[in-house]
């Protein structure tokens, strides 16, 4: 998600350093990641974020006429909606990958037991949410068949053009890159989340062609990029 | 052709044939469709323990989610979405999740949150759709799921009061209504002159909105601003609901008496216990002349405001 972050304020062409902390969420005002420090002011969630930008003049997404803007905020919710909580459930709710990969992972900056108790605690809470909303009655198979039918509409939606909205990126675009970036390139047990984003070959362009476009040109840049690529191949 | 299909809901009231978002979307989409469906209002039955309506049962196939709903009767071959193009279908997709997460928490808090509307209206209309025990205990565990449903999706951090978390998702809805406007514009439906399933959805969420009579109602008057929403699901209404054969109007107007009726013996059952509280206090020594004006005054009051409400 962090990733949104970043091709968001590269596509507004404003600078931006990327640190990791293990006490990330509590220097968060709103206790969510990822949170960006400006002169003497902290915002985090790209809603405010958003707004953050844009009061300060840059926007993306002026040249949207009313219609357009509706279908960009229904769209962004969709992405929300949809790929956000199959991540999450992926990531806390599927067995094998919760032993594996997530306890470890989400665990690693703090001492046994801290470690185990607080990747048990995030565990009880994701699965509460997803109980409320109905997700914890879906098996695998539906969760990713949920993931095809919006990629799907994603790909309906792109079709043929360089960005959502034709011809300038916006904050639809940056979300996009982020979530489907971070699945193509976070190794998990199994391919199958990856390989229904692959189906999509004008997804998978568009991936790639943000990333081109917009981070190449730091990869020299890279403490960031190498910190973040111990688990994440970047896309070839 | 098909095996006969029937699909278990939540009554009506209020002029509209469901008061449940979910069964209004089922049967808005049966009737685009064309699709025959035999329409049960649930009464007494333990099924709803696990709040699985609305329901679908053909043959032997029980299926419970609206969308999963949706999907049968569309390989059944009644599919109202058969003239979309493909970016048109992905536009619905988008715009039932723009419903899901910010229309919808903000209809549940009205219906099931809101404690006048609640205590008034909720309560006593699902309430009276069940014997005795079953009417105690229901309605609380539903709005038990509501309030736990909008505080774990809405409620995270800054927001840490309910006020807050309140105000942000009246917001969210206000700014929802706001864009499905400007989406449907000047047309008919939102994808033309035939009505889809983005249109069953939409109207399924508003009707409710729209119609149900609570006291506490800033987002129906914020609905009420938007003459084009306002006028879709009329049109709906009185074209898909009202035009019907088996008569389901007359059925309709029939559940709406029947809960006035109940509606009214409880009003009736607390004013007594009101009179019966008066009284006490009229007898013993201790209360000043003062109060017990103000309590006569408060009863009749009372009294004469939930009977106004009543009158659909």
């Amino acid at each position: 998600a962090a990733l949104c972050f970043q091709a968001f304020l590269q596509m507004c062409n404003l600078p931006v350093r990327v640190i990791c902390r293990a006490n990330a969420e509590y220097m968060s005002p709103s206790g969510k990641l990822p949170f960006i420090h400006v002169g003497n002011q902290v915002v985090s969630e790209l809603g405010p974020i958003v707004q953050f930008v844009k009061a300060k003049g840059h926007s993306l997404s002026d040249g949207l006429d009313e219609v357009q803007k509706a279908e960009m905020k229904a769209y962004m919710e969709l992405v929300n909606n949809m790929l956000l909580t199959a991540e999450l459930y992926l990531q806390w709710c599927d067995d094998v990958t919760v032993e594996e990969i997530t306890h470890p992972r989400y665990g690693s900056p703090y001492p046994w037991p801290l470690n185990r108790i607080l990747s048990y605690q995030k565990q009880w809470e994701v699965r509460r949410k997803m109980k409320a909303i109905g997700w914890a009655g879906k098996t695998l198979e539906q969760v990713l068949e949920d993931v095809d039918q919006c990629c799907h509409a994603l790909s309906q939606r792109l079709g043929t053009q360089p960005y959502f909205f034709n011809k300038h990126p916006t904050e639809l675009d940056a979300l996009v890159f982020g979530h489907l970036f971070t699945i193509l390139t976070t190794q998990l047990i199994t391919d199958e989340l990856s390989e229904k984003v692959k189906n999509y070959s004008n997804l998978t362009a568009f991936c790639r062609r943000i990333e081109q476009q917009y981070f190449e040109g730091h990869e020299k840049d890279s403490s960031t990029i190498a910190a973040r690529s111990s688990k994440r191949p970047l896309l070839r | 052709m098909a095996a006969p299909m029937e699909l278990s809901c939540w009554g009506g009231g209020w002029g509209l044939p469901s008061l449940h978002p979910e069964s209004l979307t089922v049967m808005a989409y049966a009737r685009f469709s064309g699709a025959p469906l035999t329409v049960n209002s649930i009464n007494n039955s333990w099924r709803t323990l696990k709040g699985d309506l609305p329901v679908l049962v053909s043959e032997d196939i029980v299926i419970s989610q609206p969308a999963k709903i949706l999907n049968f009767l569309r390989k059944q071959k009644y599919n109202a979405d058969y003239d979309l193009s493909a970016k048109q279908g992905a536009d619905t997709l988008a715009y039932i999740a723009l419903l899901e997460e910010k229309l919808l928490p903000a209809l549940l808090h009205t219906f099931w949150i809101e404690a006048e509307n609640y205590c008034s209206v909720t309560k006593p209309w699902f309430a009276s759709r069940f014997a005795f025990p079953l009417s105690l205990y229901l309605p609380g565990k539903m709005s038990r799921e509501a309030l736990n449903r909008i505080l774990l999706t809405k409620g995270g951090p800054p927001l840490y009061s309910l006020t807050e978390v309140e105000a942000q998702i009246y917001r969210d809805a206000k700014e929802c209504l706001n864009l499905l406007s400007k989406r449907l514009g000047t047309s008919q439906f939102f994808f033309g002159d035939t009505p889809t399933t983005l249109d069953a959805f939409v109207f399924g969420f508003l009707a409710p909105i729209y119609k149900v009579c609570f006291p506490r109602v800033h987002l129906q008057e914020h609905l009420k601003q938007l003459p084009n929403l306002c006028r879709f699901c009329d049109d709906i209404l009185t074209r898909y609901f009202r035009l019907t054969v088996s008569g389901y109007s007359p059925a309709g107007q029939d559940t709406a008496d029947a809960n006035l009726q109940k509606l009214t013996q409880l009003v009736n059952k607390e004013s007594n216990l009101i009179e019966k509280m008066d009284d006490n206090l009229r007898k013993s020594p201790q209360h000043p002349p003062r109060k017990l004006t103000m309590l006569k005054l408060a009863a009749g009051g009372e009294e004469s405001s939930p009977m106004s409400r009543l009158s659909p």
